[in-house]
């Protein structure tokens, strides 16, 4: 309590305050002895703060009849609640926690969901793609440079690129994701330089390099220091001078982004690779439709011209509003958490309405005696609502610091799974939720037992015995529909908590096709300036798979541009010899993994037809298969030998399909296998280097990033992740999603139970008299368990019923989190309610077995 | 002006400085109301009810920080104080008169 103190009393006074508690202390000391003493000192130093407390609100308010009973009642409610501790941490705890988790869900869904983009007019804003059903990908250059000609439905229109950089000069040499945007991709956002200036038309046609540094990478590698400005970074080995900063934003587009540079890609010779991201704003009196058919027009008269490159003629153009593109599929994730906790905040609530109602029952008779003596009504009412009040204000500071807790492990665990995390914030909306979800709670558990208590018969309550006058019917009732109302919310979140615990069990048992033990993975990426020459990048990895293989603890080393289980490089398009596609219909689609010779070696992966890819790969153009390939496109038949054409290239030479290998997940733990295609890594500029280890892979880590410094020691290792990380990362996800239900279904499940052990023994307790009549009359012990467990579980029962009816009705929006398991999964369904029965029966139990044990003849005696 | 209002305790506490005479602290009050109310008195409950005088402007107050002894904070009655005090007596003089033999006689 010197906290408080310190808090409410100035130094000097506080010295006074114990020079004076000190010279009594002496007093009593003489007076009643040393442990009188020290007890009065003990209550002195206790009950200080409450004083102070207690007169700073008094002080704060105005004088009137009303306030002053309002401060008193505040006062008595703190002493009162302060004497059934665990009743109020109970509520108090229950319902901060409801409240605080759901505020922070709120937040969440307001900033990913609710809330504009933060850029101008963010309502216009469109993403443009390739529309080719089922696929929706990104344009062309080639498309970009057709829609910049003719875009008759658009203010303006703007693209860009990610990359992944590597930037050196001063300080350490890093990789950072740069993007290269066209001079109306600034102007179209309404962003605004810090300082300096940021692209505009004019750089479009300027072929000098310059750069734009987003505002964090900018305090971060460069301390904030204005005189940036001017100077000259070097981006992929090429200079670049920086000529602005963009102003300090929190927008989907710069999230983890470091650097923009103008857009100066090369003209394209065919019509593909399909890289660029296109955003568009619509005119004001143009609709999304009209905006379409626009799009489709400028794409048939498109379409002729790069035919020999690309024949899909059913893929068109598309738009979609950028919101919904940014936000993609985690509506459904985020829906299912915000009623699961708000699940929980109920159950709080209910919970504490029944403890509320149970502690009002036991006061009916200080209740009545204050009716006796005048207290009107409406004053009984506001004495018992200043209680929900006190309360309601401790469970809201709770709340707070729980959203303040909870927000700042989403915004900092969250990125990589919520876009739109850095608009994620606990601001003055949001505490605006908090104090509104405070107030719905307060109301709710406080006004239901407050006018319950306030209604009761003042003669009534005076003149009965045991069993309280307000114990109604009407109170019974509500009682017993709160509790079933609990278990109602309790149900689907328990059901859907089962559903994620099993879907991340059969996730965990996805066959990967591959050996991650032992298995460590590094990403080196060569900077264009100093290996512009296919020689140069396949003499590099050459001599750094040599390096590595030798090092000590490596048994094999090899070159990917994919890692498992879920980080593919790429999925490209072909044409089978033996069934071309239709003129005018898409080609085939599937995952390309570009893997050196030992590749598969090193990882395990087992040939079962054929040869693997070698040295000669490259000339002959062949390429290894995995069996779902082989399944999809030549089921029972040979697969070896079968020759296709690449990414729609007709007047390229035959791929030929030389070996079959397993299965492996490129494309996620989830994804079904559609098949994939590995071919010869030779030149790429930038790759993954994976290790098979002889011990732990972690141990391999320095003196791998040593080998590739000593050939180059610009060159930065990134990404280094251990097969064992990458299974994690691919789980983390769902793993988290089930743990964070599993909480809040653990939560619902303590306080239901609460709820029935209350109701139940309260039952007991009122009913002993009648209890003991009946055992009197020679009523068997196990009839009156039985009849007590039978009573408290009929409303279990609707309340099960009821849950089950709404975890069936929720199942649509789960089934999108869920794998292996469907929503409506019957052992799910069938065996949470049974278990929730079974757990209730033991609830009832207790009560029910201190019935049986009632002894007639004590109970008719006090009667 | 209208005399401040005086809460029950805050009479209590007047009544004790002005037995006190002239600078007194919380001590010598709460021992005081123990002597004569007959019951515990808790420093906090003084302490704050001459604080709350304070900023009625019933008493005025100050700090004396002796070095080596112990801090004390001082108070005093003030005009207004002792005027207060006035036209409480007067006002319940005038409520009692009359009733006195109602409720026979009086034991200190």
């Amino acid at each position: 309590m010197r906290w408080l103190l310190r808090l409410l009393v100035s130094d000097q006074d506080r010295r006074s305050i114990d020079a004076d508690l000190a010279e009594l202390y002496d007093v009593r000391r003489r007076h009643d002895g040393e442990r009188a003493a020290n007890r009065w000192l003990r209550r002195q130093r206790r009950i200080y703060p409450w004083h102070l407390v207690m007169d700073r609100l008094q002080a704060s308010v105005p004088r009137g009849n009303t306030m002053q009973h309002l401060w008193r009642d505040l006062g008595y409610s703190l002493r009162s609640l302060a004497r059934v501790p665990a009743l109020s941490a109970t509520i108090v705890l229950t319902i901060g926690i409801g409240i605080g988790a759901t505020t922070a869900m709120i937040s969440v869904v307001r900033a990913v969901l609710v809330n504009n983009l933060p850029y101008a007019d963010p309502s216009s804003l469109v993403w443009i793609y390739t529309d080719t059903p089922p696929y929706h990908f990104r344009l062309s250059v080639v498309d970009y440079r057709a829609l910049e000609a003719d875009h008759p439905a658009f203010s303006a229109i703007a693209a860009y690129q990610t990359n992944s950089v590597t930037v050196s000069g001063d300080g350490q040499a890093e990789r950072v994701i740069a993007r290269s945007v066209t001079g109306s991709y600034f102007p179209l956002l309404g962003q605004v330089p810090q300082i300096g200036r940021l692209f505009d038309a004019s750089d479009d046609e300027r072929r000098d390099r310059s750069a734009v540094l987003t505002y964090g990478y900018w305090t971060q590698r460069f301390g904030g220091d204005p005189a940036v400005l001017g100077r000259s970074i070097t981006i992929d080995g090429s200079p670049y001078t920086i000529v602005g900063v963009l102003q300090r934003a929190v927008g989907p587009f710069e999230h983890g982004t470091a650097v923009f540079t103008p857009a100066h890609w090369p003209t394209p010779t065919r019509k593909g690779p399909f890289m660029t991201m296109v955003l568009g704003r619509v005119r004001p009196d143009i609709s999304h439709a009209a905006a379409l058919e626009t799009l489709h027009a400028t794409n048939a008269r498109l379409f002729p011209i790069w035919r020999s490159s690309y024949q899909d003629e059913k893929a068109t153009w598309g738009v979609q509003d950028l919101k919904d593109r940014v936000v993609g599929n985690i509506g459904s994730t985020l829906l299912v958490l915000l009623g699961a906790v708000a699940c929980v905040l109920l159950i709080a609530c209910a919970n504490a309405v029944n403890l509320l109602i149970a502690r009002a029952l036991n006061r009916t008779r200080e209740l009545a005696i204050r009716g006796a003596l005048g207290a009107s009504r409406g004053r009984l009412l506001q004495h018992l609502l200043a209680e929900t009040a006190v309360l309601g204000l401790a469970a809201a500071l709770v709340g707070a610091a729980i959203a303040r807790g909870s927000i700042a492990l989403v915004t900092r665990y969250g990125g990589d799974y919520i876009p739109r995390i850095d608009e994620v914030r606990l601001g003055g909306a949001e505490l605006a939720w908090l104090g509104l979800l405070t107030l719905a709670s307060g109301l709710l558990i406080g006004l239901v037992p407050a006018i319950h208590s306030s209604r009761l018969k003042i003669t009534g309550a005076l003149n009965a015995g045991g069993r309280s006058a307000s114990d109604a019917p009407a109170t019974r009732r509500l009682r017993r529909a709160l509790v079933a109302a609990e278990f109602a919310l309790a149900t689907p979140l328990i059901v859907a908590a089962v559903l994620m615990t099993a879907s991340l069990d059969r996730l965990t048992r996805v066959d990967v096709g591959i050996s991650t033990a032992r298995m460590l993975t590094a990403s080196v990426s060569l900077p264009a300036g100093r290996y512009g020459q296919s020689a140069d990048r396949q003499a590099f990895w050459k001599r750094a798979l040599e390096r590595i293989s030798a090092l000590p603890g490596v048994e094999a080393a090899a070159l990917a541009d994919s890692r498992p289980p879920r980080d593919s490089g790429n999925r490209n398009n072909f044409d089978l010899e033996d069934s071309p596609a239709l003129p005018g219909q898409g080609q085939p689609v599937c995952t390309w993994v570009g893997a050196s010779p030992d590749f598969f070696r090193t990882v395990g992966l087992r040939l079962e037809r054929g040869r693997l890819l070698d040295e000669r790969s490259l000339q002959d153009n062949s390429v290894v298969v995995d069996r779902a390939w082989a399944n999809r496109f030549f089921p029972g038949a040979e697969v070896i030998g079968r020759r296709f054409k690449e990414g729609g290239c007709t007047t390229c030479a035959w791929t030929v399909v030389v070996g079959l290998v397993g299965n492996v997940k490129w494309m996620g733990l989830d994804a079904t296998d559609d098949g994939t295609v590995y071919y010869p890594l030779v030149d790429l500029p930038a790759a993954y280097f994976v290790v098979r280890t002889a011990g732990a892979p972690s141990s391999v880590a320095a003196s791998l990033r040593q080998a590739v410094a000593g050939l180059d020691p610009q060159l930065a290792v990134t990404d280094l992740a251990t097969g064992d990380d990458l299974m994690g990362e691919a789980l983390s996800q769902p793993r988290y999603l089930s743990v964070l239900i599993g909480m809040f279904a653990i939560t619902a499940l303590v306080l239901s139970i609460v709820g029935i052990y209350g109701v139940m023994a309260y039952f007991v307790q009122q009913h002993a008299r009648d209890i003991g009549i009946r055992l009197a009359l020679g009523g068997e012990p196990a009839r009156v368990r039985r009849m007590v467990v039978l009573h408290g579980l009929e409303f279990v029962a609707v309340g099960v019923a009821v849950g089950i009816g709404a975890a069936l009705l929720a199942s649509r929006l789960l089934s999108s989190l869920l794998f292996g398991v469907t929503a409506t999964d019957f052992r799910a369904i069938a065996g949470v309610p049974t278990v929730l029965v079974a757990v209730a029966v033991v609830a009832c139990l207790v009560p029910a077995r201190r019935a049986a044990r009632l002894d007639p003849a004590q109970i008719l005696r006090e009667s | 002006m209208t005399p401040a209002t005086l809460q029950h305790f805050e009479l209590h506490v007047l009544l004790a400085m002005l037995r006190e005479k002239g600078e007194t602290y919380s001590v010598p009050l709460v021992l005081a109301l123990e002597k004569r109310m007959d019951r515990p008195v808790a420093q906090a409950a003084v302490f704050i009810a001459l604080r709350r005088l304070e900023r009625k402007g019933l008493v005025v107050s100050r700090l004396d920080e002796p070095e080596g002894g112990r801090p004390r904070r001082y108070f005093k009655l003030t005009k207004q104080g002792l005027a207060a005090l006035k036209a409480h007596r007067t006002e319940h003089a005038r409520l009692w008169q009359g009733l006195g033999r109602l409720l026979g006689p009086r034991k200190i």
